[in-house]
């Protein structure tokens, strides 16, 4: 048993009730890397908070023995103490604070009284980077004067500084470049060789493939299987993330497709901290009349940036032509999407769908308030009954249509949002994760609702995550991958795998079709 | 559970706490000056003391709400009030037109600070603190430092004359039956539309403490000459504003803004367009304040409006305005700025050192915040 540096058994968690992990066994030894590979929503981020401490011990069944001994983690400090690191996919750097004061974060080397030993933290941060076989690096620099690269190795000497012998690295990959990913795999294999042990998660297989000695698979909260990489392929990683039917969840409707209505041409968008990195790379893609288009693909890929590039919503940079019914639209701002016909139903209810003190009714016709004023006064009863004739047809549950909207379920503030975008009367639907966070009744209703629509002849474009979603409702399923489109399928008999495929599959292999 | 029920009494109607506390302000002068606080030449004199900040306090709770902040408007009250000075005493120009030329320069600084707001996005604070600063010295050097006087009759009967008692019952009357008029027809519609009613008592009680109100507001100012002008034109901009911020797209946006400008602007609303008609609104409130304080006074001076910025955002919030936008009333601004101004008159009347005033004025504030924080109706979620 000894052999194993790190040992999770049985571990259970619930959530009011929902078993989000039901058993899941995880083990490494020294100098070992494992790879934790599982579908968005499988668990692994449970998994990371129950090992890393931030779900303390007792919030959760089952053992973690490290060294051998019962771990009892009641926060990260005890979990970090025990020499657990774990490195979150967002970097949590402070840009401005220097390379060092990073590094020695809420850990700083102190003289007498509380003075930083400033000499002392920029000789070790030196000799940490030497490590990392990073040179030209000043560590007196502020931070964010360096690049994403850059910054993640920050990040492992970070945890290198706090004597880490077990490195949780999540998703580490997803802000870099191709040459800085091989750096980062580099210096992993050389601290594998000086006994540090890896987990590390990705989506990314190809990379999972070269770096880790054991691969672990999770599903809907339960271990699926453990085995050498020598025993696995991406395929077979593959099959075991997905291997799951899709219950009847959808309620589909035969809707007739008809001509193209909707056209984007080369949507193409920067990032905001790293201009020269493009989130989505000269993406083209048709829609026509009463069809569904799935997007799929992993988080992160670009999906969310390319349909509010679309909308004339993203932050920063972006170029897009589009086309609506044979005519060149130019969109610059929400204000002239929604003139113009689209309408968008963003991802982050709570950021960026509701104001959560006006209420109900004032939500649902935020968007089409103009309608029911004159002369800019609101006529307060057609608003109103078009307010609860929305309210009734969507099956929206609150007491009042002048509640305050946060007072609802989120399956509820759904709805409400998704009826304020259908109120403009669109012709091409934009939905962003439209079911995250919702209970299935209410997917149900969203589902049916986006049929309805779809035989009325609105073009939607759905985003989604959860594959079951995408296969179950789409009539053409996009794969975007690293802001690349990677895949347009016809949704007749595709599975999860081609999906999943197209979405991993590396960049070199160029766009998949299906029959 | 008793005090729970009250406790909630007071959330529905936060404004029933701001009048007791009123209440207990005047109760509490009234006793301390030996009978000298309500009396009709005292509270007359109250009212027109509060009506600037009053003014003020209307623009900046959209302000407010909106999410943003203005710090410069006590500075440009200065220069507002300094420029109608120096139109009408130095260049000769008619009373009307100076006024004319004021309000639309106080809409156009309004309207520049809102551009550098929204456009040029620096944060409204930095914008507010600058502004405050320029428009001081551009006061200074256009008066030369030095008061204007004297100023036209007719600017003067503005700011010192009264509305002659029996227009001011005619117009206490008309507001009453169209009070009347409002709950009623409300009542029909909601009926109508199936919404929940608020009881039958507590509507009548309402109608009854505004007729209350407004006998006993309209007798005693009619026992010291009547409704002073600037208090009546407070009164309009009180209904103007209450009228926008809820029967109006423009104020249901400018609630929106300030709750969610994300949800606000990918539901297609304009947010920029919205807080910059916002500022300009302001801008166009210092104006009407700044020609107010000119007319009362019967002279610019340079120094006018210091401070005034935070006797309206003290109004705005004791008033109940949520310091993180999206929540608020005018009504609830304007009684802040009864509380200050009933403050500041009664400790005045004590002749209790400024000194103290400062600090007392100062805990009040805090204290005023707290006891809303307490009762829960600024929880965001």
């Amino acid at each position: 048993m000894s052999e194993y540096l790190f040992e999770m058994r049985n571990i259970v968690k619930e959530f009011s009730g929902v078993r989000a992990l039901n058993g899941i066994d995880l083990a490494v030894r020294p100098g070992e890397c494992v790879g934790l590979c599982g579908e968005n929503g499988a668990g692994k981020s449970t998994l990371m908070k129950v090992l890393s401490g931030v779900y303390p011990y007792g919030t959760w069944e089952g053992e973690i023995l490290f060294d051998g001994k019962p771990l009892r983690a009641a926060s990260v400090r005890d979990s970090e103490a025990a020499g657990i690191v774990i490195i979150h996919q967002e970097l949590m750097l402070v840009p401005q604070l220097s390379v060092a004061e990073n590094i020695f974060l809420g850990n700083e080397i102190r003289k007498f009284g509380g003075v930083m030993d400033y000499d002392a933290m920029y000789a070790k941060a030196d000799a940490l980077l030497a490590r990392l076989k990073l040179k030209d690096v000043n560590v007196a620099a502020p931070v964010m004067n360096y690049g994403g690269g850059y910054q993640q190795l920050f990040e492992i000497a970070k945890a290198l500084a706090k004597n880490a012998r077990l490195l949780i690295l999540d998703e580490p990959s997803s802000s870099l470049t191709s040459s800085e990913t091989d750096t980062l795999l580099a210096i992993i294999e050389d601290l594998k060789h000086d006994g540090v042990a890896c987990v590390y998660i990705s989506h990314k297989l190809e990379e999972v493939a070269r770096v880790c000695d054991t691969v672990t698979v999770i599903r809907d909260g339960k271990h699926i299987v453990t085995k050498p990489m020598s025993e696995m392929t991406t395929h077979s990683i593959i099959t075991a993330m997905v291997g799951r039917d899709i219950e009847n969840l959808f309620p589909k409707v035969d809707h007739d497709i008809g001509e193209v209505i909707f056209e984007a041409r080369h949507v193409t968008c920067w990032d905001l901290a790293n201009p020269n990195r493009k989130r989505v790379d000269d993406i083209s893609f048709q829609l026509r009349r009463g069809e569904i288009l799935g997007i799929a693909g992993l988080v992160g890929a670009g999906r969310t940036e390319l349909v509010s590039a679309i909308f004339g919503a993203y932050p920063g940079r972006y170029e897009a032509e589009l086309v609506l019914e044979g005519k060149s639209i130019k969109i610059k701002s929400p204000e002239q999407a929604i003139k113009a016909g689209l309408s968008l139903v963003p991802e982050d209810r709570k950021r960026q769908g509701i104001v959560p003190l006006l209420g109900v009714g004032d939500n649902i016709t935020l968007a089409t308030l103009s309608h029911y004023a004159h002369a800019g006064q609101i006529d307060r009863q057609a608003e109103l009954q078009v307010v609860e004739a929305e309210i009734k047809r969507l099956r929206v549950k609150t007491a009042s249509p002048e509640l305050a909207i946060m007072g609802l379920s989120g399956g509820n503030q759904q709805k409400a949002v998704l009826t304020k975008m259908l109120l403009p009367g669109p012709k091409v639907l934009i939905l962003d994760e439209p079911t995250r966070g919702v209970d299935v009744g209410s997917k149900y209703d969203i589902y049916k609702l986006m049929f309805e629509l779809a035989a009325k002849g609105v073009a939607i474009i759905m985003v989604s995550s959860e594959m079951p979603e995408v296969l179950g409702v789409s009539d053409r399923v996009l794969v975007v991958g690293e802001g690349k489109l990677r895949g347009d399928f016809k949704n007749v008999g595709l599975t999860q795998e081609q999906v999943l495929a197209a979405a991993i599959s590396h960049a070199a292999e160029g766009p998949a079709h299906a029959a | 559970m008793q005090s729970q029920q009250i406790q909630q009494l007071f959330v529905r109607y936060k404004i029933l706490a701001l009048l007791i506390a009123v209440a207990i302000i005047w109760v509490f002068f009234h006793i301390k000056t030996d009978a000298a606080f309500v009396t009709p030449g005292n509270l007359s004199n109250l009212f027109r003391q509060m009506a600037i900040t009053g003014m003020l306090a209307c623009g900046m709770v959209f302000v407010i709400i909106a999410g943003e902040i203005d710090l410069s408007i006590g500075s440009q009250l200065g220069l507002l009030g300094g420029v109608v000075a120096i139109l009408t005493v130095n260049q000769g120009w008619g009373t009307w037109t100076a006024i004319g030329a004021v309000l639309v320069l106080g809409l156009l600084i309004g309207a520049v600070n809102g551009y550098i707001v929204t456009k040029m996005r620096v944060p409204s604070f930095i914008v507010g603190l600058g502004g405050m600063l320029a428009f001081r010295g551009i006061v200074l050097f256009i008066t030369g430092s030095s008061t204007i006087a004297p100023a036209p009759d007719n600017l003067i009967a503005i700011g010192q004359g009264f509305v002659p008692p029996d227009v001011s019952r005619w117009i206490g009357g008309l507001i009453f039956l169209a009070m009347v008029a409002l709950t009623a027809r409300r009542r029909v519609r909601r009926t109508k539309l199936g919404l929940q009613q608020a009881a039958v008592w507590i509507d009548v009680a309402k109608i009854v403490a505004i007729g209350a109100f407004i006998f006993g507001f309209v007798r005693m100012l009619n026992d010291a000459n009547g409704i002073p002008i600037p208090v009546m034109i407070l009164l309009g901009l009180l209904a103007v504003f209450t009228y926008v911020s809820t029967q109006t797209v423009f104020g249901r946006h400018i609630y929106a803004v300030g709750g969610n400008m994300e949800a606000t602007r990918l539901s297609g609303v304009n947010v920029a367009r919205v807080k910059l008609v916002v500022f300009a609104i302001m801008g166009l409130m210092c104006a009407f304040a700044g020609i107010i304080t000119v007319a009362r006074t019967g002279s610019g001076s340079p120094s006018a409006g210091t401070g005034g910025e935070l006797d309206a955002i003290s109004a705005c919030f004791i008033g109940g305005t949520s310091m993180r936008g999206g929540s608020g009333t005018v009504y609830g601004a304007l009684i802040g700025a009864l509380v200050m101004a009933s403050l500041d008159n009664g400790m005045q009347l004590m002749d209790v050192d400024n000194s103290w005033q400062m600090i007392i004025k100062g805990v009040i504030l805090v204290l005023a915040v707290w006891v809303d924080v307490l009762s829960g109706s600024n929880r965001n979620g």
